[in-house]
């Protein structure tokens, strides 16, 4: 019998697949190298005026500093123009 | 296996409502199980949490309001260090082992990072040469069979729970309805896999729960790339200017979402339990998923002296065990809220209109239908009488 499936039920993935979406686009508009890690978090902003979530990206490149981007919106809501404009480059 | 002079720690996590303090109460019980001290670190600005987790002889409790997530990473290091001086001066039993319980909300990264560090020894006090090294031995994160989904849907801290554990722990799989079948367990376990592809998965029904806080090595890179990155970004923000100031937020909410929120309702006299059990009903219906968690432990009129401990998580609110006796000299109504976006004041004005609530009754309304016709009648009559003086 085949077992009904719940289109409705909440997705384990939904988080995690957007983190990777923005990391694609991270290593798209910086043209960074495959071998580049990239990190994707969400956390509080501690800035005034700001909204209080913001989406912290951190690029890891071999032998320099952690070169940090925050996009002041929640993960769910971040688009490429947002990480665009917060890393400075043109979408 | 324990080293002299390193004591293991191991972080037990999970969302809000997920079994932590439960499964503890089950661990600490168990009489295989000694010399374990246990850090309960809770969100919420009264603490309740180490009510809830009866402890055994040997066990030494201390409890960390605010979120150890939120503050400077010394605040564990300082915690341990007043563990490990107590034990040392003699103040309590001594302990080969740390349980750390996370608040629902916290997130593994800056402990993680701080008992992975090189700054986790503490000095000992009176010239004591010796200093004890504490390291992380493994992280348990519970995972709720019937919630949990939607809370790693919805809550990064939740996702992020998962990701960093070496043990997963599927608690309520009795109460879930999707997971009568193996078939139905295997589901589950690969879908935690998307999320974490090395930890050890295993059911609260027929888990060994002695064993699962037995201390193993932990590896950063076994956990994958994603904790890797986390480690490393947290690492990174500490070292940012400003972020240093993160000690000076207010109740430990700055790393949680601004929706996140905790507040306490705190009753001096005892409630009647229908009441309580109605004001519950209706804010669960009003507030939905935006009620995160309620705990607590309350007074109720017909037995004070058994307080009753209350759970609700999303939407399901537990059966209200009543204990035998209070656990601590204070015998009020505490209860602890955490919501999504529902603000405090609604909250308590939902609790004072239903405790407050004087039930209909037909013979009372008549009689203070009554005293009001005549406190109406006697001042009509006085202002008459008043009226017809001045115009003699």
């Amino acid at each position: 019998m085949t077992r009904f499936h719940n289109p409705l039920a909440p997705k384990f993935t939904r988080l995690k697949n957007r983190s990777t979406e923005i990391k694609g686009w991270v290593r798209e508009l910086m043209q960074l190298p495959e071998d580049t890690a990239i990190t994707v978090a969400e956390l509080a902003c501690r800035e005034e005026g700001c909204p209080d979530i913001e989406t912290v990206i951190g690029v890891l490149e071999p032998d320099k500093p952690i070169v940090t981007i925050r996009v002041h919106t929640t993960m769910a809501d971040v688009t490429k123009a947002d990480v665009a404009e917060a890393a400075d480059v043109k979408a | 296996m324990n080293t002299p002079g390193r004591i293991p720690v191991i972080l037990l996590s999970g969302f809000l409502g997920s079994g932590k303090s439960t499964l503890l109460n089950t661990f600490l019980n168990d009489p295989s199980v000694q010399d374990t001290a246990v850090i309960i670190n809770e969100f919420g600005e009264v603490p309740v949490d180490h009510l809830l987790v009866r402890r055994g002889e040997t066990t030494i409790s201390q409890v960390s309001t605010g979120c150890l997530c939120c503050s400077d990473t010394t605040d564990i290091h300082q915690t341990l260090q007043d563990l490990s001086s107590a034990a040392l001066e003699g103040v309590t039993g001594k302990f080969s082992r740390v349980i750390v319980e996370m608040s629902g909300l916290g997130d593994p990264a800056p402990l993680v990072n701080a008992l992975s560090g090189e700054k986790n020894g503490t000095e000992q006090p009176q010239g004591d040469a010796k200093s004890i090294e504490f390291y992380l031995a493994g992280v348990v994160t519970l995972f709720d069979a019937v919630a949990g989904a939607s809370s790693v849907e919805n809550h990064f801290e939740a996702l992020k729970q998962i990701a960093f554990a070496d043990r997963i722990v599927l608690t309520k799989t009795d109460l879930a309805s999707n997971l009568e079948t193996p078939a139905d367990f295997a589901a589950l376990s690969n879908e935690l896999r998307e999320l974490n592809a090395s930890a050890e998965i295993l059911d609260r029904q027929s888990a060994d729960v002695s064993a699962l806080f037995s201390p193993r090595p932990y590896a950063v890179l076994d956990r994958g790339e994603d904790v890797a990155g986390w480690l490393a970004l947290e690492a990174a923000l500490a070292l940012e200017a400003g972020h240093a100031t993160r000690t000076d937020q207010k109740n430990g909410q700055l790393r949680h979402g601004a929706g996140i929120r905790t507040f306490s309702i705190v009753s001096d006299t005892p409630l009647p339990e229908q009441k309580f059990r109605r004001f519950l009903s209706l804010l669960q219906d009003s507030a939905g998923q935006r009620l995160l968690r309620v705990k607590g432990i309350v007074s109720t009129e017909a037995t004070p002296e058994e307080p009753l401990i209350v759970h609700a998580v999303q939407h399901v609110v537990s059966r209200p065990v009543r204990l035998p006796a209070w656990p601590d000299e204070d015998r009020r109504t505490r209860l602890v809220f955490i919501t999504d976006g529902v603000d405090p004041e609604p909250v308590r004005a939902l609790f004072t209109a239903v405790i407050d609530a004087v039930p209909f009754s037909f013979s009372g309304s008549f009689k203070k239908a009554g005293n009001a016709f005549w406190a109406s009648f006697t001042r009509a009559f006085s202002t008459l009488t008043s009226i017809s003086r001045r115009s003699q």
